[in-house]
């Protein structure tokens, strides 16, 4: 029988004590690898949302957004002025533009309603006659019945249409490349079916024939009424060379975004507007954020309340033993010995009550994450609806933008890495070694002599 | 032998300095059975704490075959005891886990015998002092004070000490039982050739030692 098995032996030496200070531990330590495993979890999430919807920024000509405002659309000047800018890894241009029924023999397939009339109000009526100034009731019996208008994407990237974010979806027919300027389409699936189109069929637009390349469908009514095609294309047809409405552009680095949209602006000026999605990102991010700080001051807290358990169980022992150590020392152990000894025992204490406390971890920590993440992102998806706006094209990419982070605000999945695991168990020596620390002084003041002490 | 010269021992109370032992001299040679009579408070207890090298006298020397343990460092000290001194104490002070046999081979792991001999010799010293070799595997609470006591001696003798110092051995034992534990004690210093030297109470017990010394207000009055 050794110093290590006495040790050992002395941990269960009063199986209620040890029974109820393991528990308290394991408690401590089981709360201890949860958070962690929050923790980490959160963050790499916080990684993701950082690095997916983080880097790409929105450009549009000041004062435009979709078809509504006013302005001139960004020129190719402009274009180059903004890919040239150090850090942009890749840009994506539209331009778009709405056909009325004398543009095109196909039927529009958005229903016109009282928002697209209103819209229409304006335009029109410039048309009219300045006689009818004279009467307001006679000029809006004058203006011409509104029409319902099919749009027309110009883009370097037909991915740009999806709403969510993701690929477009073609359901028939091949992709176009958004580079060259043949007179091909993708035709929306809502419009495709009001106009009986399939790939190979063609069509008339700006007095042109193009044929239909393929069919998309985004689950979005406003774009599957409408009509993709290569930027250069539309650019020809409208009679708009080198025009664009709207530029996604990509930075290298989630790092970067700041300083480049500051870059930008300064090259721009006042002809274009900027939208970050780091900065929305960054206050939908926020809230996980606050999670991993939770978490962090929860592990800080759960590893300060273990050491305490442990310090006091061990004092309270040393002070019960304390004839026991001095007897010891009169036959002749050493401070170290016995110090060894009590060690032993702290650590015995703490290896089963982190044995049982980590597998309470590994259980509780998946719903644990969740119910932390579920109760913190029902908060932020409030605060995103008032963002996205009318779904028209740039609000509508930004959005589907938005919608990716929100996706990765509810998707934190609680998974149990190794360095969470070896965290919790260092952290558990650290207890160890702090509740043992205090008793070995208590220990080597203990005096020998003190056993003569007649009770 | 024991030769302690000069020792004076102070202490820094609350109520001043206190002098607890003041300028004692006294011899012991081998095998004798001694003992220390005095009341309480006469400074019995700090005597033996200096004897067993357990504290450190303010001065004068306690010479032990030779060697002043009070001037020996206290790493020093813990050596010493464990290899030339054994203790005896009124309530033995048995670690309360640990069975017999187990308690006198702690004794022995500190007096540096290599495991695999402890226990054959434990056993052999359990028996000498008169235990069952079931008892030996019993823990001290399944012990009687007469059993427990008898351990103590065997715990003591474990490391062949050059001295015994016994702080009323017999003092929570009855008479009878009292009376056996002492006839061992005494046995012990003839046969094992062991210098003992007990405090106690009991002037029966006192008149049957060797040699007797009176302890009253830190002097020996013999």
């Amino acid at each position: 029988m050794n110093v290590i098995s006495r040790g050992v032996k002395n941990a269960l030496r009063s199986p209620m004590r040890s029974g109820a200070i393991i528990l308290m531990l394991a408690i401590s330590i089981g709360l201890i690898l949860s958070m962690l495993v929050a923790r980490s979890s959160v963050d790499s999430q916080i990684e993701d949302v950082k690095s997916t919807a983080g880097t790409s920024i929105t450009i549009s000509p000041a004062g435009i957004m979709g078809f509504a405002g006013g302005g001139d659309p960004l020129t190719s000047d402009q274009l180059t002025t903004i890919k040239d800018t150090t850090h942009i890894a890749s840009t994506t241009a539209t331009l778009s533009d709405q056909m009325e029924s004398t543009d095109t023999n196909l039927t529009a397939s958005l229903e016109l309603g009282s928002f697209g009339a209103r819209q229409q109000r304006f335009s029109d009526s410039n048309t009219t006659n300045d006689a009818a100034e004279s009467n307001n009731t006679e000029a809006a019996s004058s203006r011409p019945t509104p029409t319902p208008r099919t749009t027309v994407t110009g883009t370097t990237d037909q991915n740009s249409v999806s709403t969510d974010g993701s690929d477009l979806n073609i359901t028939s027919g091949e992709s176009i490349d958004g580079s060259s300027n043949n007179l091909i389409a993708l035709i929306g699936t809502t419009l495709a079916t009001k106009n009986n189109l399939t790939v190979g069929s063609t069509f008339t637009a700006y007095e042109k024939t193009i044929t239909v390349n393929g069919i998309f469908e985004t689950g979005n009514k406003f774009q599957d009424s409408g009509i993709v095609m290569p930027l250069a294309t539309v650019q020809d047809l409208t009679g708009q060379v080198g025009s664009v409405n709207s530029i996604v552009a990509t930075i290298d680095s989630s790092d970067n975004v700041d300083s480049t949209v500051t870059a930008l602006k300064a090259a721009l000026g006042d002809k274009a507007d900027i939208t970050s999605q780091a900065e929305q990102a960054a206050t939908s991010v926020s809230s996980l954020e606050s999670i991993s700080a939770l978490a962090l001051a929860g592990v800080i807290g759960a590893t300060i309340a273990g050491a305490v358990i442990v310090l006091l169980a061990m004092i309270m022992i040393v002070r019960e033993r304390r004839r026991e150590i001095g007897v010891i020392k009169a036959i002749g152990g050493t401070n170290a010995k016995i110090i060894t000894q009590f060690v032993t025992e702290a650590l015995a204490l703490t290896i089963i009550g982190s044995i049982i406390g980590l597998s309470l971890g590994v259980l509780v920590s998946g719903p644990m994450t969740n119910s932390l993440v579920s109760s913190q992102s029902s908060k932020t998806s409030t605060a995103q609806t008032s963002f996205g706006g009318e779904g028209q094209k740039p609000s509508g990419m930004v959005k589907g933008g938005m919608d990716q982070i929100g996706n990765n605000l509810t998707q934190v999945t609680s998974s149990l890495k190794p360095s969470a695991f070896a965290a919790a168990i260092g952290i558990t020596f650290i207890i160890a070694i702090i509740g043992s620390a205090a008793p070995a002084w208590f220990i080597a003041r203990i005096r020998p002599a003190e056993v003569l002490r007649t009770e | 032998m024991l030769v302690v010269k000069n020792l004076s021992k102070s202490f820094n109370s609350a109520s001043g300095n206190v002098t607890a032992l003041d300028n004692i001299n006294m011899r012991v040679n081998k095998g004798e059975f001694a003992s220390i009579i005095g009341k309480s408070g006469s400074g019995k207890s700090t005597l033996l704490s200096m004897l067993g090298a357990l504290d450190i006298p303010t001065s004068g020397s306690v010479e032990v075959d030779k060697v002043d343990i009070a001037k020996l460092s206290a790493s020093q000290q813990t050596n010493y005891r464990a290899r030339k001194i054994g203790f005896i104490f009124q309530y033995y002070n048995l670690i309360p886990n640990l069975t017999a046999l187990e308690n006198v081979m702690l004794a022995l792991e500190f007096g540096g015998m290599p495991s695999k001999l402890r226990k054959s010799r434990a056993t052999e010293l359990l028996s000498d002092v008169g235990l069952e070799p079931e008892e030996q595997l019993r823990k001290p609470s399944r012990l009687s004070g007469g059993q427990q006591q008898r351990v103590a001696i065997a715990r003591a003798l474990a490391n062949k000490p050059a001295i015994i110092l016994a702080d009323e051995p017999t003092g929570n034992l009855d008479s009878e039982t009292g009376k056996k534990i002492f006839n061992l004690l005494h046995k012990l210093s003839r046969t094992k050739d062991v210098t003992i030297l007990a405090v106690t109470h009991d002037m029966d017990i006192a008149g049957k030692t060797d040699r007797t010394f009176k302890l009253k207000d830190g002097k020996v009055t013999v």
